[in-house]
């Protein structure tokens, strides 16, 4: 927190030395005694914390067992993004592994038989040992495949490869369903009928503006987002 | 027809009217013979009929097409191509790839209304596409990605449901359809009609319901098929068997030939790193314009699969794996022991490159002191009248052309097996391990000494008591010889897999352990070495270095520096693998 410090002479009190020394000890000794007596608060989140009498100012986060959250643009453990029924949505289209800067991801490519989405990843393995955490996956994938909004970080381990996710690991999280997706539209076989039918309720709409730019994108819609942050600004929120 | 008679003229005939005055005559052309016409403000002399779209592209200009193509009928039905011509009727745009240029026409491709045609009909042919580019197999080489970006780029305006059509259709065993993709060009069912003279594919229904697809109930099997993947401009025809493969944005192409038979079809070899994908036909006028059949297509299987990659030493339950270097001493002193012992046969295949053969003869000759060699290779196929010859191998004439430069007789492989039957064959040295049967190659197993230099798995490789790994063509370069004695060079794809050399490096080891001086190393080495012995023979201009095949290729870069293995695609495959002996050294091979 800076503040500003007005650069003039030091006044008597300054000059006679021994009560600012005095006023300095008797600050320190209140910060002393206050971390001495009264308990840290536990909450994670810093600056959130209760201040003033009868709290601690203690600081520290007791690392593993608390965590101070991270903030909500965070880029941390890749998932890849399951639909309705578990399946992964990905289609194995390779967009993530050409733009991937580190060169860490690896995928091979199988057909479902009865599904209308027709390729599916058999193996997709991301090395996060060579990541570089750049997030370029996730905005190059057209499906909304992958995402990195775990908030975790890569978890330390003794083996590398531990470090090397497998489809098996990647798939969990909430699950996405977009109103255009084709195992919505065209009813895969694998789907029954009243499962279809809750998922295509839950499912994100079409965006209602067709001529959005990025359309193609299935629910992004720049101008959404543009009303958003009017309304934010006209709330006057942050 | 017969009782029509032509009335009969008035027998009185007025003198002629003078004909009423119509449009003034075109003044002489300005090239007597030629056609001059303007284009985007320059002037070009063409040969009467040639279209604006191919005098605009002998001019550099690129005039955007989906349905023409250079050699199939003219259709005009796609109209991306449609340009500005100053003797349009109304004024209106014309389809380039039909109008033929005429004297004095004024042509503009790139005026404002050119263009805004050009992004129209693309959301035109865009408004009902699936766009699952992510899905499908042609995203990366697909015209409609390409004019998108380059002509429309706009986001799409339709706010109602898709038309949706069948899709993964297997129309045979070699193309998928997917009909919803499909922008109904029209190309397959020329070319099915026209080039494959077998017209199973056509169009159904009308308007937005018009699909592609075959008679009902009827595959399209023809052995031509796949070739209408290679036309499709979009993802709506796919191999099967290419189906999911890969990406293309990662492979590279190497310029090869087929090896299915001896037409010897110029192709482009894809490939990633050291796996083959598949087979694309390239131009070459003069042996299969642009086309192959489908089972040349599938010929890329045995460089993958089936490899021999090692070294092996004994038959049967002795066999044991050795290194290159050890079962080459081995083999060189067996064939040299062999030669004092009474001779050794020579078994040469027309699969291995002209140069492997002169390589090979010019061991068998100087080395071995033999005074013909026997032809092995692949069992005859199928013939038509069109690409496929009968010999599928493709260096047939090759090796007939390297044994007579060394003076050698070229017998039948039913002369060894029936000389190995009545015991006269002591040794064997195979170059190349196909054989055009199986119980004769059970004759062959037998032998005392049978070294095997072998690209794949196959009886002789198993029987060899001394076998060495051998390089396909696509891991050197070489040439082969076509059925008609056309000369055609091939290049290397990848470094040779393993511990696979090329015949000619083998052949050259085996002639230093038999006391030769080897003059060779590289395949081109050995072209200039021994290429002189072929001074009487006319392969046409033939000219080794007209492929350049080293250094950079043309061709642009993947804009994404990412590969699936962590290579640049093109750049690097051509180095030798990690752990190698030329990788060590730091340096790409320059001889064996």
């Amino acid at each position: 927190m800076p503040y500003q410090l007005d650069n003039r002479p030091a006044d008597l009190r300054e000059q006679m030395y021994f009560p600012e020394i005095i006023r300095g000890i008797g600050a320190v000794t209140a910060h002393f005694l206050r971390n001495l007596f009264f308990t840290r608060d536990a909450n994670p989140d810093i600056l959130d914390r209760p201040r003033g009498l009868g709290k601690s100012d203690n600081v520290t986060i007791f690392y593993p067992e608390e965590k101070a959250p991270y903030p909500p643009g965070y880029r941390g453990l890749h998932r890849l993004v399951p639909r309705g029924d578990g399946l992964p949505r990905c289609v194995a289209c390779y967009m993530c592994a050409t733009a991937c800067p580190a060169q860490c991801i690896y995928i091979e490519a199988g057909e479902y038989p009865g599904d209308p989405v027709e390729k599916y990843p058999v193996k997709f393995v991301i090395d996060e040992l060579r990541c570089v955490v750049c997030g370029f996956c996730v905005e190059a994938c057209p499906k909304d495949a992958i995402r990195m909004d775990t908030g975790e970080h890569a978890p330390p381990s003794y083996e590398r490869d531990v470090q090397q996710l497998h489809e098996q690991a990647l798939l969990r999280g909430p699950s996405v369903d977009y109103a255009g997706d084709p195992w919505l539209k065209r009813a895969a076989p694998s789907i029954p009928a009243d499962k279809l039918a809750a998922m295509k309720a839950a499912a994100t709409p079409y965006p209602a503006d067709a001529t959005d730019e990025y359309a193609q994108t299935p629910g992004f819609s720049v101008k959404a987002l543009a009303a958003e942050a009017r309304a934010r600004s006209e709330r006057g929120g942050r | 027809m017969a009782e029509d008679k032509k009335p009969e003229a008035p027998a009185a005939a007025a003198p002629k009217p003078p004909p009423p005055p119509g449009p003034p005559a075109p003044p002489p052309p300005k090239n007597p013979g030629l056609v001059t016409a303007v284009v985007d403000g320059r002037e070009v002399v063409v040969k009467p009929g040639t279209t604006v779209i191919e005098a605009a592209q002998g001019m550099g200009i690129d005039i955007p097409y989906y349905c023409w193509h250079k050699r199939l009928s003219v259709a005009a039905n796609c109209r991306q191509c449609l340009v500005e011509m100053s003797n349009a009727p109304g004024g209106k745009l014309v389809p380039s790839c039909q109008v033929p240029l005429t004297e004095g026409v004024v042509v503009k491709t790139d005026t404002p209304r050119v263009k805004d045609q050009q992004r129209a009909n693309l959301e035109l042919l865009l408004l009902n596409h699936p766009v699952d580019c992510s899905i499908c197999d042609q995203a990366g080489e697909c015209k409609l990605q390409d004019y998108y970006m380059q002509f429309d780029a706009q986001p799409s305006r339709l706010d109602i449901p898709k038309n949706t059509k069948g899709k993964r259709i297997e129309l045979g065993p070699t193309v998928t359809l997917d009909q919803e993709r499909c922008i109904l060009c029209t190309r397959c069912v020329r070319f099915m009609r026209e080039v494959a003279k077998n017209p199973q594919l056509g169009v159904a229904n009308r308007g937005t319901r018009s699909v592609i697809t075959t008679f009902p109930g009827q595959p399209l099997d023809d052995r031509y098929a796949g070739n209408v993947v290679d036309l499709c401009p979009v993802g709506a025809l796919t191999a099967t068997d290419f189906r999911f493969r890969g990406r293309v944005w990662f492979m590279s192409s190497a310029r090869s030939l087929c090896t299915g038979c001896a037409r010897g079809c110029n192709v482009a070899l894809d490939y990633l790193d050291t796996t083959a994908y598949r087979l694309r036909p390239r131009e070459n006028a003069d042996v299969n314009q642009e086309w192959m059949c489908d089972q040349g297509r599938t010929t890329y299987k045995a460089l993958n699969a089936g490899r021999v990659l090692a070294a092996r030493l004994g038959r049967g339950a002795a066999a044991a794996r050795a290194t290159r270097d050890e079962a080459l001493k081995a083999a060189g002193l067996a064939l040299a022991e062999a030669r004092r012992a009474g001779g050794v046969a020579v078994l040469l295949s027309p699969v291995a490159s002209l140069e492997d053969l002169l390589a090979a003869c010019h061991v068998a000759k100087e080395g071995l002191g033999a005074a013909e060699v026997f032809v092995g290779g692949r069992p005859d196929g199928w013939q038509d009248d069109f690409l496929k010859k009968a010999d599928e191998n493709p260096n047939r004439k090759g090796l007939e052309l390297a044994a007579q430069a060394y003076g050698l007789a070229v017998r039948p492989f039913a002369d060894l097996v029936a000389a190995a039957r009545a015991g006269r064959v002591g040794a064997l040295w195979v170059v190349g391990a196909e054989v055009p049967d199986a119980a004769g190659a059970e004759a062959l197993a037998a032998l005392p000494v049978l070294v095997v230099q072998a690209v794949n798995e196959g009886p002789l490789a198993a029987a060899a008591t001394a076998l060495l790994p051998a390089s396909p063509h696509a891991e050197g370069d070489g040439t082969f010889v076509n059925f008609e004695g056309r000369a055609q060079r091939f290049e290397a794809a990848w470094h040779p897999r393993g511990e696979a050399r090329p015949h000619l490096a083998l052949a050259g080891a085996l002639g230093r352990a038999l006391g030769l001086k080897v003059p060779w190393g590289t395949a081109r080495e050995t072209w200039l070495a021994l290429s002189p012995r072929l001074a009487g023979v006319a392969l046409w201009d033939f000219k080794w270095d007209s492929l350049p095949s080293v250094g950079r290729r043309k061709g642009h870069l993947p804009l994404a520096a990412g590969t699936v293995d962590g290579r640049l695609a093109g750049q690097k495959e051509r180095l030798p693998p990690e752990g190698s002996e030329p990788a060590k050294r730091g340096v790409a091979p320059t001889s064996w």
